[in-house]
This record gives C-alpha cells, sequence and structure tokens, in this order.
C-alpha cells in the first residue's frame, strides 16, 4: 500500500516537473548576438533571448539583461547576412593567395536582425540591436507584442517596405 | 641662404617666435569653445529618407557612447531624459540624416572598390532656448573591412571630435561619471 502511495506522489511529481518544463519549453529561446544598446554589455555579446513573465531577457555568461515589453516603443525586425567564416580567421583568410579569401567571402548565412526602442525608468531613449537565426525575429517580435510591446510595423508582410527593409543589396 | 643654427641671434630669435605662438595659438582656441556641462541626445531624425531602422538605432547608441568616451561634457542624456532639465547649460544635438547609401559587405570584400555604405548627417547642437551653436555635415563610410552598421561608428567618432572641438566641460565643477 505504501509503496503504491510512493509510487503515485513520484508519479504527480514527475508530472508537475515535465509539464512546467514544457510550459519553459514553449517559449521561443534562441541564440542571439547584442550587436549594441544593452547598458552594461560589450558589443557582440553571444548569448540566448527569450521572451519571459512579460520580458525580453538577454541570457549572458555574465547574467541576464531584462527589458520590460511594456516600455518598448518599437519592435522591428530585418534581415542582414554575414561570413560563414568571420572574425579574426575571417580577415586573415582575405589575406590567402589568388583570391581565395575572396571567394570565401562569397560564403554567408543569413540572419534576423531585431531592433528593439524602449524607454528607462527616467524616461530616456534606449535601442538594441541583436542578430538572431533566420525565421526567430519574428517569432520574438509577436510574442513582444502579445505581452505589450509596441511597433511602428504591425505585420511581416508591411515589414517589407522600404523603411525597414535592410536586405543586402 | 644656408640657415646656421650656431649663430646664437637667429637660434634665439627662432625660438622667441616659437614660445611666443604657441600659448596664444591655445589660448585662442580655448576661449573659441563653447562651454557646457552636459549634452541631450536626441533620437536620429530621417527626413524622409528611408533608414533601417538598425542604423537609426546604431547611430544614436553609437553617438552617445562616443560622446561619453570623448568625455567632454560631464553628463551626456538619452532623448526624453527627464534629468535633462535640471542640467543649467545643456547643449541638445539633434542629427538628421541628409543621405545614406546602404552598400554590400560582401561585395566590400570581393571587389575591394565597390560596395562602401555612406551615410550623411546634418547635426545641429542648440542651446537650451533652441538656438543653434554649431551645425554641421558629418559622413560616416564604411569602405573594406566591417559590416554596414560600422559606418554608424565612424559617424559617431567624428561627431564626438566635432563636439570636442567646439565644446568644453565648465571648470571648477567636480566631475561626475557621464551619462545615465
Amino acid at each position: 500500500m505504501i509503496a503504491s502511495v510512493k509510487a503515485v506522489l513520484i508519479a504527480v511529481t514527475l508530472f508537475f516537473c515535465f509539464a512546467a518544463t514544457y510550459g519553459q519549453q514553449a517559449r521561443t529561446v534562441t541564440e542571439a548576438v547584442q550587436l549594441i544598446g544593452l547598458p552594461g554589455l560589450k558589443e557582440n555579446s553571444k548569448g540566448r533571448l527569450t521572451v519571459i513573465n512579460g520580458t525580453l531577457r538577454f541570457i549572458h555568461p555574465q547574467g541576464n539583461a531584462d527589458v520590460t515589453a511594456s516600455s518598448i516603443q518599437d519592435v522591428v525586425t530585418g534581415t542582414d547576412s554575414q561570413r560563414v567564416i568571420g572574425g579574426t580567421l575571417g580577415t586573415l583568410t582575405l589575406l590567402a593567395p589568388f583570391g581565395s579569401g575572396r571567394v570565401l567571402s562569397l560564403f554567408r548565412t543569413k540572419l534576423d536582425t531585431l531592433t528593439i526602442r524602449y524607454r528607462d525608468a527616467d524616461g530616456g531613449l534606449h535601442g538594441v540591436i541583436f542578430t538572431v537565426p533566420l525565421g526567430k525575429a519574428e517569432l520574438i517580435k509577436q510574442e513582444l507584442i502579445a505581452q505589450g510591446a509596441h511597433t511602428s510595423i504591425p505585420t511581416q508582410a508591411d515589414s517589407k517596405t522600404p523603411a525597414a527593409d535592410s536586405k543586402e543589396k | 641662404m644656408r640657415l646656421n643654427f650656431r649663430n646664437p641671434v637667429i637660434f634665439s630669435a627662432l625660438l622667441a617666435i616659437c614660445f611666443a605662438g604657441s600659448p596664444s595659438g591655445a589660448q585662442e582656441n580655448q576661449s573659441a569653445k563653447t562651454q557646457a556641462s552636459a549634452i541631450q541626445v536626441m533620437m536620429i531624425g530621417a527626413d524622409g529618407i528611408p533608414v533601417p531602422a538598425e542604423f537609426q538605432v546604431s547611430l544614436y547608441e553609437n553617438l552617445i557612447d562616443q560622446l561619453q568616451k570623448k568625455g567632454v561634457f560631464q553628463h551626456v542624456y538619452r532623448d526624453g531624459d527627464r534629468n535633462a532639465l535640471a542640467a543649467p547649460d545643456l547643449i541638445a544635438l539633434q542629427c538628421t540624416v541628409q543621405n545614406f547609401q546602404k552598400g554590400s559587405e560582401k561585395v566590400r570584400q570581393v571587389t575591394t572598390v565597390a560596395g562602401a555604405t555612406s551615410v550623411t548627417l546634418r547635426c545641429q547642437f542648440s542651446d537650451k532656448g533652441g538656438n543653434s551653436l554649431v551645425e554641421r555635415n558629418i559622413t560616416g563610410n564604411v569602405r573594406f573591412f566591417g559590416g554596414n552598421l560600422k559606418a554608424t561608428y565612424d559617424f559617431a567618432k567624428k561627431a564626438a571630435n566635432v563636439a570636442g572641438e567646439n565644446f568644453s566641460a565648465v571648470p571648477g565643477r567636480n566631475s561626475h561619471p557621464t551619462g545615465p
């Protein structure tokens, strides 16, 4: 009898654990690079981006940076691209003989950009730019809007207007 | 005629001219600067020119960053910051995009000569009463290395230099850490 009660308790506990975990995973969590804008963070900081409890959270090795969704005045998505081989190594490949470095520049991965503008407690305007994998920016934008953020470009179709189009020529 | 530095008269005369010239030049430079302890950077205006949102934000954030690093002003306030109202000698900086040409990093790296990104902004420094103190067109470029947004960094550095050439912090005040 006691063994069956224990088994039931364990099953119930496990059920709640799985439910909670599943609830967390249902939110979009994506790899991201903060290009500029978050206070106290260096440019090109890598981390993960998610929307949780009405807050845009950038999780990075030094901690978390939060921006309340309701303080966000504008969320805009765009697209960009970057070299497959980037950084210092990418720069060095440009010196490779017979123009082979230039050929490597043709291999690029597409990215989404997520640009937000928000006001701090003093009313000061901040801007933050993230790059995220292709297709993720729009999901985060939708989640932010659902939690109280504002946008000047409400739908994905409208984001293809010239003002927001950031595709490389 | 060969200049002979062993001639003491000529040598001392040259030295006298050098020493007399430099301090007065520096004083003129110093007096030409407007004294101000705080600046408020307004959001970048586009003036009908289609500029991607990330460029506007990058221009704004880089500008604030460079002004803080330059250290010309004791305080660098953001657009809308209520604390700026208390600053007695506040300078407002409004930059508006005049020309924007988006290049391509890929084209730059492949061709070297093409694909440059260029952004020109009209920067207006004005006092609390709205009187324009300095107006300048400043261009930011990226021609070879770096992404397109590097043009915004180039612009910000030049704009901070313009601020440094024209303004200085009020002497005799405690220097506080810059900006929010």
